[in-house]
Formats: structure tokens, sequence, C-alpha cells
């Protein structure tokens, strides 16, 4: 695999290299939040959240907008797209499920089969 | 020729296309049954840890509703994902919209579906091309990926940063 050591790209992976942060990467994939939404479920404290916010600012991977009292965080995709991890994330998931998929067709193709051999039986 | 099922393959054609490819080892009306049958769809339709799919219904005709909730003990209890078929050529192919929703009501998705079936000695060919409406929603939804199996996730970036070191 080759790999672009661009400075960016070490920001971002510096940034999700820290459980809280990757906390709130998770929560910001939801929706937007403010910066005490992402506090409490995380049982941070505010300059805490703050602080980590911060770092995923700097990496770009989140964007702080003020709206009144509060700060709004949302999550910005593209430089994790970047990090070409997303992709590989969504493409398991997905797989996963149509694992379980296979599984249910063979069951599907046998029970057909049983029926086709004994189509009197009770 | 009899192909084993081949693992699935992602592509991204468009800025606001993803596009799923996979086979399966089935006749293509079985996986279509599968993928339209409420109680067949129940089974593979895996829910992410911690949530559980509570509504599944899907009438794959046209003006036909596709409706799943999943329920959760955390933050967002609910999560909905509603549709409705537009365009059903039985076991050939079936497009429907699609709005993912959390349970305040907020919307949090919105994409067109499309499925085509191909079939060859039994065994079938399903392509998703999955439409968004702009470049950042479509790039949203392959992010959200990882929040089935985030740490999977993070033990693969660990490997990548070996490698790269």
């Amino acid at each position: 695999m080759v790999i672009d050591r661009s400075p960016r790209l070490d920001r971002v992976f510096h940034a999700l290299a820290h459980p809280a942060r990757r906390a709130i990467v998770r929560q910001l994939s939801i929706g937007e939040r403010s910066l005490s939404q992402l506090a409490s479920p995380l049982k941070m404290t505010f300059p805490a959240a703050t602080k980590h916010v911060r770092v995923l600012e700097a990496a770009k991977l989140v964007h702080r907008r003020v709206a009144g009292r509060e700060h709004r965080c949302s999550l910005l995709a593209s430089p994790l797209k970047d990090a070409m991890l997303w992709t590989e994330q969504f493409r398991r998931n997905w797989e996963a499920r149509f694992q379980a998929l296979d599984s249910l067709l063979e069951e599907m193709k046998s029970e057909e089969q049983t029926r086709v051999r004994r189509p009197r039986s009770r | 020729m009899n192909q084993a099922p081949t693992g699935l393959q992602i592509s991204t054609p468009t800025d606001t296309t993803i596009v799923l490819t996979r086979t399966f080892n089935a006749p293509r009306r079985l996986v279509w049954e599968a993928m339209t049958v409420p109680a067949k769809m129940r089974r593979w339709m895996l829910a992410p840890p911690g949530w559980t799919l509570t509504v599944c219904e899907c009438e794959a005709r046209v003006g036909g509703v596709l409706s799943l909730a999943w329920k959760s003990a955390e933050a967002d209890p609910f999560m909905t994902l509603q549709g409705v078929f537009t365009e059903v050529v039985l076991h050939e192919r079936m497009v429907h919209t699609e709005t993912m929703a959390l349970g305040s009501g907020q919307k949090v998705g919105e994409q067109v579906e499309k499925h085509e079936f191909a079939e060859e000695n039994g065994v079938t060919t399903m392509r998703i091309t999955q439409l968004y409406g702009s470049k950042e929603a479509r790039d949203a939804a392959i992010a959200s990926g990882m929040d089935q199996g985030m740490e999977a996730g993070f033990k693969q970036l660990d490997g990548v940063l070996t490698h790269a070191a």
C-alpha cells in the first residue's frame, strides 16, 4: 500500500490517536453538536472537551461555529476520506451484512431442495 | 462457469454516488426474496452494536413503502429509515428513495438507491447504486460507516501507521 506521508495526513492521524477525540468524531458523525453536548456523555469537563476539539480543528476534521452563546461543532468529512480508512470501514460493515445474507441464501436453497424432493411430505 | 461469491467491491464513479457490487451463490429470485421480505431482511440487516432493529416493513411495488427503525439505549434512542419504491421490475431491478432520521425527526441523510440483479449459472451479481444530493452528503455517508466497529477501524489504522513509519 502506498501511503502519502503528507503533514496534513499526519495531523489527521495524530488527532485520531486519542480515544476521547475518536469519541467526539463518532458523536459528530451523527450530526452537529454543541461543545457541552459533546462534553457531557464523555464525562469530560468543558475545558477538556474544548482542548480536544481544538486538536480536531487543527487537523481540519472538525468545524466550529459560534451560534449565540454556543459553540456548535460539525464533522468535516473530506480529511477522513484522505485517510482511506473510512471507505474501508464502510465496505466492511456492508460485507458483514452480506456474509449473513450468504448464510440465509444457503438455508433458503436447501429448504427449496427439500420441498422439491418431497413435494407431498408434511 | 460457476464462480464462488466474490467479496464486496465499492467504487465512487462520480462525486455523488457510491456503487456496491457483490455476488451471491444463489439464483436472483432468492436474493430478491431475501432483500424484500421483512422476515428474511431481519436475518441479515445487522444493526450496529448496541442497536436493535425494531421496525422492518417492505413492500416492493411502485409506490410501496420501505420502513426501518432501530432502537438504542444511548443518547439518540431512535434512528429511522423511510423510503418509497419508484421502480420495480421483479427479480431484476428496484429503485427506492431513502431518508434517514433521528428520533427527534432531524434528517441525517437522504439518497436514492438502485438495486440491479443479474444471474448467470445460478450465481447472482447485485449492484447497488446509491445516489446522494451532494458530494458532502456522499462523503458523510462513507464517514458514518465508522460507527459500526470503530475500534476495528483503528486497529487497521495502527497497521497503516506501522507500515508508514
